[in-house]
């Protein structure tokens, strides 16, 4: 199991290629990093845009690597209990009300109130171990005998408090619980931050990641996407295709497409049974690669040249 | 050449990268196993360790490209090999290399002399020369220079041309360590220049800064504005935490037959402050007041509410025009007066003071600090100090914003000394430095 993760990640070229075949085409600027990020055992922090695969890399790692995925997705508000651990408080209540005979029995068997507390305290870690405590993502991560890719989603989106407490994890791949102690990664996880760049991460969490940028792919390597997504689609439509969204995202709009939406496009068009586009297609669908009513009306004038000019270059290139 | 990649940090560094001592050692451990035989895997790489933001990034390809614009050597194992006729950086072989022509020698040569030279010290043009003639010096170019000599001198036609060529390659080289060096002049130099002008327009005085100082200043100040939003934003979440309101406790758990069962916690209520600032527009003040502006209007929707009005002879609000239009284009529109209904005439304190009053008498509440730019200087006419001490005890604080020196309050026609008493606090203010001072204090009064 081991050896052949290890033969898997043993260069850039292999990660690419390994990607490549579950359907991820990356460039070798990401293969590099998820190398790096095993061989230097360090998170990587993923930011770019929306849409553009920062999840999916995830994923398709931890398809890679045959490792179960632990995903956490942070929001505002997300605290210890939700992250971390919790307590079982319904357990360790109805298990002191069924024991309470035997504990009144350990208690009144001494004599006096000092020798029966003395007697408790010999029990008293019984209910904070491990059976009571409930795992949340992080801590089942750290608890994975052969490690795990643990997904921590959107880490922008949780207070500075959350980013605070990342830390020791990020660093050093342990926490400390209060009641039981140091809890240490059993095989160290392979880690993925991602942040749409909503806040400013802070300098501490940054410099213990590996950082990666993941742009708007350009022309070439999104058909290549769409082909490996889409193997149905015909080659000319996938050009004219891609062309238009390149266009699209030179334009000055709210939401500027990505390679989610210009698959979902692909898929739409493929159902249309359409083999080359036209102003009425892509005026029909338009909705799908657009989300904002303000953009639709803004891009529907250039519709035609638009459609014109990408149908030139899907022919000329 | 771990050398190299030190040197390489600094200029990064001083390119405005910030790379810490711990991501500085990640550098050298990621260099150590991604070798330095594929340039683009190790371009990628260390870009993964070293610059962590999209803008960062760019400045570090730009930095890389520049720096390492000479071949990789292969290994770096192999340097050791090579360090006993290295170490001192000479080069005995330079001739025999200058004369077949051994571009990729020499090229390594020349990295391996000018690292050993050290090029960080690279400051000013004046020393470009210097530099140029230290490495050829360690590549051992005086041998060079006697063989020719030699060569020259013997005068037999086989040595005289062979002099000759190797004149010709020797120049060559010169030529090329000088270029070497001017390239590294310009990134090592520029980073320099760079840090030197936010050093410097920090502290400047705000009135001697020109226009194409305003983009920089404009980063500056975004920067301190987060952080001082940052410190803000920590001490209102401690203040939300309370403590036990016990009193409240046992009155709400009467019903409880005085079990405390109900608990009542103590809650602060966290205002954000209410600004409302009085701006002197006039030619006298006009340079400084841009700054001030932009400053405050870049605090105005995270950290506080803020009113503003301006004036020169008569006085008006404001506060729409930095609603309507982004932060630069509104100040040049308040600086300038454009659209702006007020009389760009001689300033009169007096009668922006009373319009104030008069004209928007709700705008000063207890909660309200007023702020006050302006230098005060009234053109000899009387100051009436009435409306001033009026609004002074309705007002939670004001505060009166000098951006003249001390040393010049009171001369000439400057009321500034007869205003003070009413004032909670008075400061001058003509560098950023103060002002972010002055705002440090608005956010801590509160």
């Amino acid at each position: 199991m081991e050896s052949t993760r290890n033969e898997r990640l043993q260069s850039p070229e292999a990660i690419r290629l390994g990607f490549k075949k579950l359907g991820y085409i990356t460039d070798r600027r990401i293969a590099t990093t998820v190398y790096l990020a095993h061989h230097l055992e360090k998170p990587i922090l993923v930011e770019g845009p929306a849409g553009v695969g920062k999840t999916e890399l995830a994923k398709t790692a931890a398809v890679y690597l045959d490792l179960p995925l632990i995903r956490m997705q942070c929001y505002e508000g997300l605290d210890e209990s939700k992250a971390l651990y919790e307590w079982k408080y319904g357990k360790q209540l109805l298990y002191t009300q069924l024991l309470r005979d035997k504990l009144d029995d350990i208690v009144q068997r001494g004599n006096g109130l000092g020798e029966g507390l003395k007697k408790l305290h010999q029990y008293d870690d019984i209910f904070f171990s491990w059976q009571f405590l409930e795992q949340r993502p992080l801590l089942k991560a750290l608890q994975q005998k052969d490690g795990a890719v643990l997904l921590i989603d959107e880490i922008d989106k949780s207070d500075d408090e959350f980013e605070a407490f990342l830390l020791e994890i990020l660093s050093d791949f342990q926490v400390s619980i209060p009641e039981i102690g140091t809890v240490q990664a059993i095989t160290k996880p392979f880690v993925f931050l991602t942040s749409n760049n909503t806040r400013e991460l802070s300098e501490a969490l940054k410099r213990r990641c590996l950082h990666l940028y993941i742009p708007f792919p350009d022309p070439q390597q999104e058909r290549e996407i769409i082909r490996t997504r889409i193997p149905g689609i015909s080659e000319t439509l996938v050009r004219q295709l891609i062309a238009f969204i390149q266009a699209v995202r030179k334009l000055d709009v709210k939401k500027v497409p990505s390679i989610s939406e210009s698959i979902d496009w692909a898929k739409a068009l493929l159902v249309l049974n359409a083999t080359d586009l036209s102003i009425d297609l892509v005026r029909d669908t338009m909705n799908i690669i657009m989300k904002f009513e303000e953009d639709i009306k803004s891009i529907e004038d250039k519709i035609p040249e638009m459609t014109a000019a990408a149908l030139r270059l899907a022919g000329v290139s | 050449m771990e050398a190299l990649l030190h040197q390489f940090m600094h200029i990064l560094r001083r390119s405005g990268v910030r790379i810490s001592i711990a991501e500085g050692l990640d550098a050298f451990e990621t260099a150590r196993h991604v070798g330095f035989a594929d340039r683009e895997m190790f371009r990628d790489s260390l870009a993964a360790v070293l610059a962590k933001t999209l803008s960062e990034k760019e400045i570090f390809m730009d930095c890389f490209d520049r720096f390492f614009d000479f071949p990789l050597p292969l290994m770096p194992q192999t340097k050791p090999a090579a360090s006993p006729d290295s170490s001192d950086g000479t080069n005995p072989d330079l001739s025999a290399m200058l004369m077949s022509g051994d571009q990729a020698g020499l090229a390594a040569a020349m990295s391996m002399a000018a690292t050993a030279e050290n090029l960080s010290g690279l400051r000013f043009f004046t020393q470009k020369n210097m530099y140029a003639l230290r490495i050829l010096d360690r590549l051992g170019m005086r041998a060079v220079d006697t063989q020719i000599q030699g060569l020259i001198a013997a005068g037999t036609p086989g040595s005289q041309e062979q002099g000759a060529a190797l004149q010709e390659a020797r120049d060559r080289l010169a030529t090329n360590v000088r270029n070497y060096v001017a390239r590294q002049y310009n990134l090592v130099g520029r980073a320099v220049r760079n840090e030197f002008n936010e050093e410097y327009l920090l502290y400047a005085k705000l009135n001697y800064l020109e226009q194409k100082h305003y983009q920089k200043m404009h980063a500056i100040i975004m920067r301190m504005v987060k952080q001082l939003n940052d410190q803000s934003s920590r001490r209102r979440k401690a203040a939300r935490r309370g403590m036990l309101d016990f009193k409240k406790t046992l009155r709400q758990n009467v019903s409880h037959q005085g079990l405390l069962f109900d608990t009542c916690w103590k809650r602060k209520k966290i205002d954000r402050p209410e600004v409302v600032v009085i701006c002197d527009v006039s030619r006298s003040v006009q340079r400084v007041v841009r700054f001030l502006l932009l400053f405050l209007y870049s605090l105005n929707k995270t950290v506080m509410d803020i009113r503003s009005f301006v004036f020169c002879s008569d006085l008006t609000e404001v506060t729409d025009i930095f609603r309507q239009y982004p932060v630069e284009e509104a100040v040049e529109r308040l600086s300038s007066a454009t659209d702006i209904p007020i009389l760009m005439g001689r300033t009169d304190y007096n009668c922006a003071f009373r319009n104030f009053q008069d004209q928007y008498p709700d705008a000063v509440g207890r909660r309200t600090t007023v702020l006050i730019l302006g230098d005060a200087r009234n053109n000899y006419n009387e100051a009436d100090t009435g409306i001033i001490k009026t609004m002074s005890r309705r007002c939670k604080r004001l505060i009166w914003i000098n951006p003249e020196t001390t040393a010049y309050w009171g001369t000439g026609d400057s009321e500034m000394k007869k205003y003070a008493p009413y004032c909670h606090m008075v400061r001058e203010c003509n560098t950023l430095e103060h002002l972010e001072r002055l705002v440090g204090s608005l956010l801590r009064a509160h």
